[in-house]
């Protein structure tokens, strides 16, 4: 594998991915930064319900999340066959950072690849922003890729 | 407004504003659309002398109940039957506790603190007996107890929480004649006869372009609604039994659901919550703020206080004991829909209707928030490092 490092700091790495274009950049950047230090990387959507949900409409949003990133994990698989790594998918459920920060404790990750939404400041003070957030309170580096 | 396309436009602009309210703040269409539909008549009213929003208009009463009804359904068509058959015991008994603690705590403190009258103290009882069974699902589903034995439980638990509430509103206001013993036994057939005969004619005539699934279930529903409120029951009370007889066959046919979905969010439920949402009267509201903070205090109070030894008597842990707490959210959907049957019945007044519209409200969102707060991984609420995580940040050079 020529060009290839071995890094034992970065040997997993959580892209977090909701289908906008920012995160598409993050998983680019990710994809190559996996490749250059030999890592694996998991590509990880959160769908996060509305609150507080009706049973229906919470279906709903499920099965469209469902629905919209397997569209994107396909593509993201597409894209990561020009890559020489390991890369896996998965979605969860909930406030997107949190659930980052607790799948990236959980499978032991090494560095978090977040794109940056650039909300209003009315949106970031509603939602809060997810990078920042995940910036805070992740027990590993943090990439937020503009 | 004499104009029908122009009234229709207002309507469906109001669900427009609903839905971008909810995209931008990420809360539920159903609570975006009943405060959109509170404003507009708020505003309506403050402009215009007689002004309204044309709320009774027959159309949109019709369309209303068309979205009650099918919501109803489909929440109904959602329950697994299989985790119920597992789970059926501690379903049953959790969900009943769930169920008569706050139906019975908040019709005495509407009665003997409020002095509501009888029927409007057990209507308030049956609005706030109510739990949210996505309020549950969406806290399982963020922290992997879907899955469990314990998720599939407290689950089960809130479907009978929900049939509780629907039994309660469709007999207790039920004139109890010849009517309704006809209206019961002609159900009990239905509810049986369905499961066998639903797929069988799915399968035969199903599966074309002209929609015959849809136009079959839409006749049962008005067909047995009809029937209930001839019987002086309330219409939603078979559609909730037909979707849970109908969850192991029609609610897994998932391309059906999702047509009936479309046709429900689309057109029917943003009439419905608009319309529930307008006959709230925010200077009620505002003139007797402790009427919220009782029935509040009595929702929270009645659910939890029984629930806790009940839940204990199934040896769960504590800590998953807290999340039966869950079970004091009010369902939007069930909640809204008794309020909304005691104020058409003149069973209560407007101002009990805001003060319960309200109640369900506060009930379905503090709940969320407290789960939020509480059910955060630890490292959220106290950070155990004291140097925030290293940051690189990397300005993508792409064209874009």
């Amino acid at each position: 594998m020529t060009g290839r490092r071995h890094n034992p700091h970065f040997r997993k790495i959580l892209v977090g991915y909701d289908g906008s274009p920012q995160s598409d950049k993050a998983v680019d950047v990710a994809l190559s930064l996996g490749e250059c230090v030999d890592s694996t990387v998991l590509v990880f959507a959160v769908a996060r319900p509305p609150e507080p949900s009706t049973s229906v409409e919470l279906e709903a949003v499920l099965d469209d999340a469902r629905e919209h990133f397997e569209e994107g994990f396909k593509k993201i698989m597409e894209r990561a066959r020009g890559h020489e790594l390991s890369v896996t998918t998965d979605m969860a459920v909930g406030h997107p950072a949190q659930q980052i920060i607790h799948r990236a404790e959980k499978d032991g990750i090494d560095l978090i690849v977040l794109g940056r939404r650039g909300r209003s400041q009315i949106a970031r003070m509603m939602l809060g922003s997810v990078s920042e957030r995940v910036l805070r309170y992740a027990h590993c580096p943090v990439m937020v890729v503009h | 407004m004499e104009n029908v396309w122009v009234l229709a436009a207002v309507w469906v602009g109001l669900a427009l504003i609903a839905t971008l309210v909810a995209i931008w703040f990420k809360v539920s269409t159903a609570l975006s659309e009943i405060v959109v539909g509170t404003v507009a008549q708020l505003i309506i009213g403050a402009f215009f002398v007689h002004g309204e929003l044309g709320s009774k208009t027959p159309w949109i009463t019709f369309l209303a109940g068309t979205g009650a009804i099918v919501l109803t359904f489909l929440a109904g068509a959602e329950l697994d039957p299989q985790v119920f058959r597992a789970k059926w015991k501690e379903a049953t008994i959790v969900g009943l506790v769930g169920f008569f603690g706050p139906f019975l705590g908040c019709t005495a403190i509407a009665h003997f603190v409020l002095h509501w009258t009888v029927p409007s103290s057990w209507l308030a009882g049956v609005a706030l007996s109510t739990t949210s069974v996505a309020v549950v699902y969406a806290v399982m589903l963020e922290l992997g107890f879907n899955v469990t034995d314990f998720g599939k439980a407290i689950l089960a638990a809130c479907f009978i929480n929900d049939l509780g509430t629907v039994i309660a509103l469709g007999l207790i206001f039920s004139p109890f004649t010849i009517k309704t013993l006809i209206f019961v036994a002609v159900s009990v057939v239905v509810f049986v006869i369905l499961p066998f005969l639903t797929p069988r004619f799915f399968k035969r005539y199903g599966g074309r372009v002209s929609e015959l699934e849809a136009k079959y279930l839409l006749f049962l529903l008005f067909g047995m609604g009809g029937l209930a409120v001839w019987s002086g029951s309330e219409a939603v009370l078979p559609a909730y039994i037909i979707g849970m007889v109908l969850a192991g066959t029609v609610g897994k046919d998932h391309v059906l659901i999702r047509r009936l979905r479309t046709l429900t969010f689309g057109l029917l439920t943003p009439f419905y919550f608009i319309r529930a949402g307008s006959f709230v009267s925010i200077p009620a509201l505002i003139a007797a703020p402790l009427v919220f903070v009782a029935l509040f205090a009595a929702k929270m109070l009645s659910k939890v206080i029984p629930l806790f030894p009940t839940v204990k008597t199934f040896k769960y842990q504590r800590e998953e004991g807290l999340y039966f707490t869950l079970m004091m959210s009010t369902g939007l959907t069930f909640g809204t829909i008794s309020s909304l049957f005691g104020l058409n019945h003149g069973i209560i007044t407007q101002a009990q209707y805001s003060h319960l519209v309200a109640t369900v409200i506060g009930s379905a969102v503090v709940p969320t928030m407290i789960a939020n707060a509480l059910f955060m991984p630890r490292h959220l609420l106290a950070p155990k490092h004291e140097e925030p995580a290293p940051m690189v940040q990397v300005r993508s050079e792409s064209a874009d």
